[in-house]
Parts: C-alpha cells; sequence; structure tokens
C-alpha cells in the first residue's frame, strides 16, 4: 500500500540539493530587493500587477500546460476568488471576522477552489473541445450573472473595500505600496513552490500523461478524469489566490474581472511565455506587463503590437519565450554560443530596426489618419517631425525594406551556425561556418 | 489449475454486424494463450471488450472469478489485468523514465495523492530503473518517449504494461512492423518479463506464436474454432480450412 522508501533511511531520493533550492533562493532575493531598486510608486505599482499576473498565469498553465484542457473561462476563478475576498474585506472592516491581512488571499484560494470543486465535477469528463467549450459557457455565464447576482458581484460598480482594517502584523497595516508589495511578493513565492512541488506529485505527473495520451493513463489504474479533476481543483484554488492579491492591492473588484477578455488575455500570456516549460509563464506575465504598462504609454497602437507578437509567436516558436530560451541549451552544452552571436547580429538587428521600421509606419499612418487637422507634428523614437512629409514616407519605408532584406540575406547562415551549434562537439564534421 | 481469465458466451455487434459471437475460453493461471485468426475475425474487438474499452452486448468476461462487467478500463487495470496496443500507445512527450514511473504509480499505492514527492521514493525511482535495465532503455532514460525508433518504443510500451505488477498480460501484435531481428529481440524480451505471468497475445507472425505460446486459439468470424497445444491446432482440420479459405478468397 504505502511505499516504504519515505522510512528508510539510507537512501533519500531527491533530497535538497543546492541546484534544486538556488532559483527559489535568488528568486526570493530579487523579490526582497526589487522595491530598493525599482522605488518609485509607478514602478511598485507595475511589480504588484506583475506578481499578480504570474500567479494567475501559473495557475492557468497547471490546465493548459500540464494538464492539456484548453480553458476559455478561468478569470472565472480568480474573479470568484477576488470577489469572495473583497467580501472578506469588509467584514473585517465591519468587526464581524478579525483575520490578519496576508490570510486573505488563502480566503481567496478556497473560494476559487470551492468553484473549481462545482464546475469540474462536470467539465473535465472530456478534455479537447468539450472542455473548451464548457469553460466558455461557465466563463460567459458567470460574466453575464455578475450583472444579476448584485449581492455577491456588486452590479456594475463592483465591490470596493479598505484592506487595512485586518489584525496588524508586526504593526503593518499595509496601507502602503510597499507593505501590499512584500504581500503579494510572499504569495508569489509561495504560490510558485506550491505549484512546481503540486507538477512533482504522483497527480501531477499522471496529469501530464493524461494530456499525452488519456487512454493509455486508464490502462496505468488511473481515471482521467478524476486526474483532470484534481488539476482542475488545484488550479481554481491558485486562481482563486491571484484574485485575493488583486483584491488586496486594487481594493476593488468589478465584472471586468470575470468576462471573456480577462479569460483570453490570461490564455495569451500563457502562450506566449510557453506552455511547455514550467517558468514559461512567469516570463509570459513580466513580458506582458511591462509590455501593457510602459508600450501602452508610448502608443495606442500597443495592443495591434501585442497581437503581432502573439500571431508570431503562435506560428514561428510555438514552445513560447521559454521555449526560445530553452532552444540555445544544446548550444550552450556543446560550448558553441560563440559561433551564434554574429550571425544573430547580422539576422536578428536588422530584423529588428525592420519591425521598428514597420511600426514606424503604422504610427506616422495612424497619425496622419487620427491626429487633428492642422496637427502634423509628431514624435518618434526622440526624433520630433510632420507626419505629412513625404520624405519621412520615403526614409521610413526606405529603411525597413533594406532592413529585412538584409535580415533576409543573412538568414542561410544563421541556420548554418545554428545547425553547427547543435552539432555535439566530437561529432562536428568539417567547417566553421563564418 | 484455477482460470486466470475466463470469457462466458461474449458477444459483441456494432450496430447489425455481429463481430464476436457467443465466444468461451479459458486462459489458466500462468499459461502463455496466444489467439491467432485472419484479418477482421475480431482479435483487437475481443481485447478491447475483455479490457473494458468496449462493453460486451452480451455474456461476461472473469478475472481470477471476478465478474468484469460494468468496469472501467482503470478499474479493470487495478484488478491485475495490463494490455499493450496495437498501435504504439506511449506518452511521446514525457521521458522514457517518466513512462515507466507513471505505470508504476498506482500499483506503488500513490493513487491521487498531492502530498508526496515522486522523486523522493525510493520504491518508484528503483523500479523504474530496474523495469528500463530489463528492456535495455536505461541509455534512454531521459530522451523524450516520442524520439525513441520504433522497436524502442514497442519495447517501452511492454515495460509500461508489466510495470504495474499485473499477474494478467495481454500484448496486441506486439512484434507488427518488425523487422526478423527485432521480432526476436521483443519475442526474448517478452518471454523473459512475463515469466510466471499469464500472457495473452494476438500475434500475426506464426513463428512467433508456435514458439511462445502454451495454447493456441484460433478466432474467425467471432468464434473460436480451435484451442489447444501448438500441434494439435495445427493439425486441425477446420484451422486449415479457415485458413486455406481465406488464401483461396483472396485469389
Amino acid at each position: 500500500m504505502s511505499d516504504h522508501a519515505e522510512k528508510a533511511p539510507m537512501h533519500r531520493y531527491g533530497g535538497l540539493t543546492l541546484g534544486a533550492v538556488a532559483p527559489w533562493l535568488i528568486g526570493a532575493l530579487l523579490l526582497a530587493a526589487m522595491p530598493y531598486v525599482f522605488s518609485s510608486n509607478s514602478a511598485i505599482t507595475i511589480m504588484n500587477q506583475m506578481a499578480i499576473t504570474i500567479v494567475f498565469a501559473l495557475s492557468y498553465n497547471m490546465l493548459l500546460g500540464q494538464g492539456g484542457m484548453l480553458s476559455f473561462g478561468h478569470a472565472v476563478y480568480m474573479g470568484i476568488g477576488g470577489f469572495g475576498a473583497m467580501h472578506v474585506m469588509n467584514w473585517m472592516e465591519d468587526g464581524a471576522v478579525a483575520l490578519p491581512l496576508p490570510l486573505l488571499p488563502l480566503v481567496a484560494g478556497l473560494f476559487g477552489l470551492g468553484f473549481a470543486i462545482i464546475i469540474g465535477v462536470f467539465s473535465t469528463r472530456k478534455a479537447g473541445t468539450v472542455f473548451a467549450m464548457i469553460s466558455l459557457g461557465i466563463g460567459e455565464l458567470v460574466a453575464s450573472s455578475s450583472l444579476i447576482v448584485v449581492a455577491f458581484f456588486g452590479g456594475e460598480e463592483g465591490v470596493s473595500g479598505d484592506r487595512t482594517y485586518g489584525i496588524p502584523v508586526f504593526g503593518h497595516d499595509f496601507a502602503s505600496q510597499t507593505e501590499v508589495y512584500y504581500l503579494i511578493a510572499g504569495w508569489l513565492l509561495l504560490a510558485t513552490l506550491l505549484m512546481y512541488l503540486f507538477s512533482r506529485t504522483p497527480v501531477g505527473r499522471m496529469a501530464n500523461a493524461v494530456r499525452d495520451n488519456p487512454e493509455r493513463a486508464e490502462f496505468l489504474g488511473y481515471s482521467a478524469r478524476w486526474v483532470r479533476f484534481y488539476s482542475f481543483c488545484a488550479s481554481g484554488f491558485f486562481a482563486g489566490i491571484a484574485g485575493g492579491l488583486f483584491a488586496v492591492n486594487y481594493e476593488i473588484l468589478t465584472a471586468e474581472n470575470l468576462d471573456l477578455a480577462t479569460s483570453g488575455t490570461i490564455l495569451l500570456i500563457t502562450f506566449l511565455g510557453g506552455i511547455g516549460f514550467f517558468f514559461g509563464p512567469i516570463i509570459g506575465a513580466i513580458v506582458f506587463t511591462l509590455l501593457q504598462s510602459v508600450l501602452s504609454l508610448q502608443t495606442d497602437l500597443w495592443q495591434l503590437y501585442v497581437g503581432a507578437l502573439f500571431v508570431l509567436t503562435v506560428m514561428f516558436f510555438p514552445g513560447g519565450l521559454a521555449g526560445v530560451i530553452m532552444m540555445h541549451v544544446p548550444p550552450w552544452r556543446n560550448g558553441k554560443m560563440r559561433a551564434l552571436v554574429r550571425p544573430y547580429l547580422a539576422t536578428v538587428l536588422p530584423a529588428g530596426i525592420g519591425i521598428l521600421g514597420l511600426a514606424s509606419f503604422l504610427e506616422v499612418l495612424f497619425h496622419v489618419r487620427r491626429a487633428a487637422v492642422g496637427e502634423a507634428g509628431m514624435t518618434l523614437f526622440w526624433i520630433h517631425f510632420s507626419s505629412h512629409d513625404v520624405r519621412v514616407w520615403i526614409g521610413i519605408v526606405l529603411v525597413t525594406l533594406l532592413s529585412f532584406w538584409l535580415a533576409r540575406r543573412n538568414a542561410p547562415a544563421l541556420r548554418a551556425a545554428w545547425d553547427f551549434a547543435n552539432t555535439p562537439p566530437e561529432a562536428a564534421p568539417k567547417g566553421d561556418p563564418k | 489449475m484455477s482460470a486466470a481469465l475466463e470469457l462466458d458466451d461474449l458477444s459483441k455487434s456494432f450496430g447489425k454486424a455481429q463481430i464476436i459471437r457467443g465466444l468461451a475460453l479459458s486462459v489458466a493461471e500462468g499459461e502463455r494463450h496466444a489467439i491467432i485468426g485472419p484479418n477482421g475475425a475480431g482479435k483487437s474487438t475481443l481485447f478491447n471488450l475483455i479490457t473494458g474499452r468496449f462493453a460486451p452486448t452480451g455474456g461476461r468476461v472473469r478475472l481470477h472469478g471476478q465478474d468484469l462487467s460494468g468496469l472501467a478500463p482503470y478499474q479493470i487495470n487495478r484488478l491485475g489485468l495490463s494490455r499493450s496496443f496495437q498501435i504504439t500507445n506511449i506518452f511521446p512527450k514525457m521521458s522514457v523514465f517518466e513512462n515507466v514511473r507513471c505505470a508504476l504509480l498506482w500499483s506503488t499505492g500513490y493513487k491521487y495523492s498531492f502530498w508526496n514527492m515522486v522523486s523522493r521514493s525510493r520504491a518508484l525511482n528503483e523500479g523504474a530503473a530496474e523495469i528500463l535495465a530489463e528492456i535495455n532503455l536505461a541509455g534512454r532514460r531521459d530522451l523524450p518517449a516520442g524520439m525513441l525508433s520504433y522497436a524502442e518504443q514497442r519495447a517501452l510500451e511492454i515495460g509500461i504494461t508489466i510495470a504495474g505488477g499485473a499477474d494478467v498480460i495481454m500484448l496486441d501484435e506486439p512484434t507488427a512492423g518488425m523487422s526478423n531481428t527485432e521480432t526476436d529481440y521483443i519475442v526474448d524480451l517478452i518471454r523473459k518479463v512475463t515469466a510466471n505471468k499469464t500472457l495473452i497475445i494476438v500475434e500475426h507472425d506464426m513463428g512467433v506464436v508456435f514458439g511462445l505460446a502454451d495454447r493456441i486459439s484460433v478466432l474467425v468470424y467471432g468464434q473460436i474454432i480451435a484451442t489447444g497445444p501448438p500441434e494439435e491446432v495445427r493439425a486441425n482440420q477446420r484451422v486449415q480450412e479457415a485458413y486455406l479459405g481465406a488464401a483461396l478468397e483472396a485469389d
């Protein structure tokens, strides 16, 4: 029944090694140090948002990447966790409940878990299209009932509250953004660690097996449905925690937190980061939050660029950003990273300039079509010019075409260098491509 | 000797097409039993009925005397019956080691545990390593299973099938599509890993069948027309007619 190895003192498998602990220690130190490096209020706001998105994206990837379940309604679990947390927060304000604020995300997680149990019982019978459609239906159902069940969802204005009425923790009442940052960072670390460990448990391993081949898993003694159910519940729990962190950070939840657009965005973020690796969604959440908060200040077209980035990722790098990073492990192992530097510069640099050129073209076009009559001056990459000047147009088109031509011309050399870098040293053939 | 597997008047229809017609068979414990027959005789359907992939239209399957009616594949598996598939059926994106370790999880007693770490269990890791050594894939341990050669994937499939410690092993055409050397290799492997277990095998390669089986059943049009030791089946008039007849029809 149970395994005896746990009690055997001689062999301990997977004991804590430095290599296993180091990433977590570095992560913890980094999280602790961030407010000292980026101390402005807006930076802390961005980092809080980033951390919440990371937890949400990781919980989403428990379904998509690890369990093979494509959900179009994951925002529901974060939203319900968040709304639950807001109500508890308001009870704390009324004095009906006494709770230190750092425990509120746990309560939110339980809300998410509870709803996931109810939905998971029937939605995880099948994966694939059936699951996706049910998730879409539930997403729409809950989003629309947010305007109907006003007692819980607060109607159009949502539910808001004040986070400072919790039992103080060592004198902190979490009124300041920095205090909230450390609360969120602590939960980020804990939730990430727990989600990582979950993927290493028997049911987490079987989630991968069921994703790859549900039928075979059944012939190993596991019901594919119940394996999916456990992943689904865990995912709902961690999405709820993300919702609780959202409640703590913003002190308001509205119907927007539950809607299909939010569910779609988390799918996009997770895929962009890479669903095949545990850390993929972390990268996706960081990149997306930066794009969203920094790029949106620079241009009205930022969503167009994010959309294009997503399409290009799906088409050319289905492993996402994490996949691109992990592609470089074999060249690294072969000790041939240096062979890639020059071809990369020769191809990726012009390609990047070409993309910026294309974006500039769109920006100028957008400016000409949208700006007020007589308003011709615009600034792009710190250069001020008139968007109606033909020379600007010709210059942009020329630079763009030239860059793409250069990138294309150098692409074969990059491919050759890539093949070379991926060949193990002992089996290396003659030529060093230059 | 008691029966490991007993089929009693088993039948299966898809619509009006009767694929299995009132089939009875008893396989003794520790026996190596081969099921042969022309294409379309219902061999794979029979496997699917026994393992719960399809529900029978009529009749019963008993494993060690226990009725399997209405049980799902995973429940049947837990009772000690494990199978492989005609088309390679592994977990292609997981490593070879992970494939075998997953196959060990249930029988090691972990069930749906989400509080144990698989990497810390000696039973799982040593067990998986032992099976990898047995199927000669220890050197491929960390490769994604989908990247193995065809013969290696077939070996891995057998490894997954036996890993859970089931005492009744069913193999569906384990040597299909293999070269002669690969076939010899797989047959030796099967003999090794199914020692002291009950083996039921569907196979087209008569060399394999007559070399491996204690008894042979011949399935034609959903019925068993002969069961017995290899020599007896080879000499059977009806078997010769069935195979000869099929050959004549094909001309």
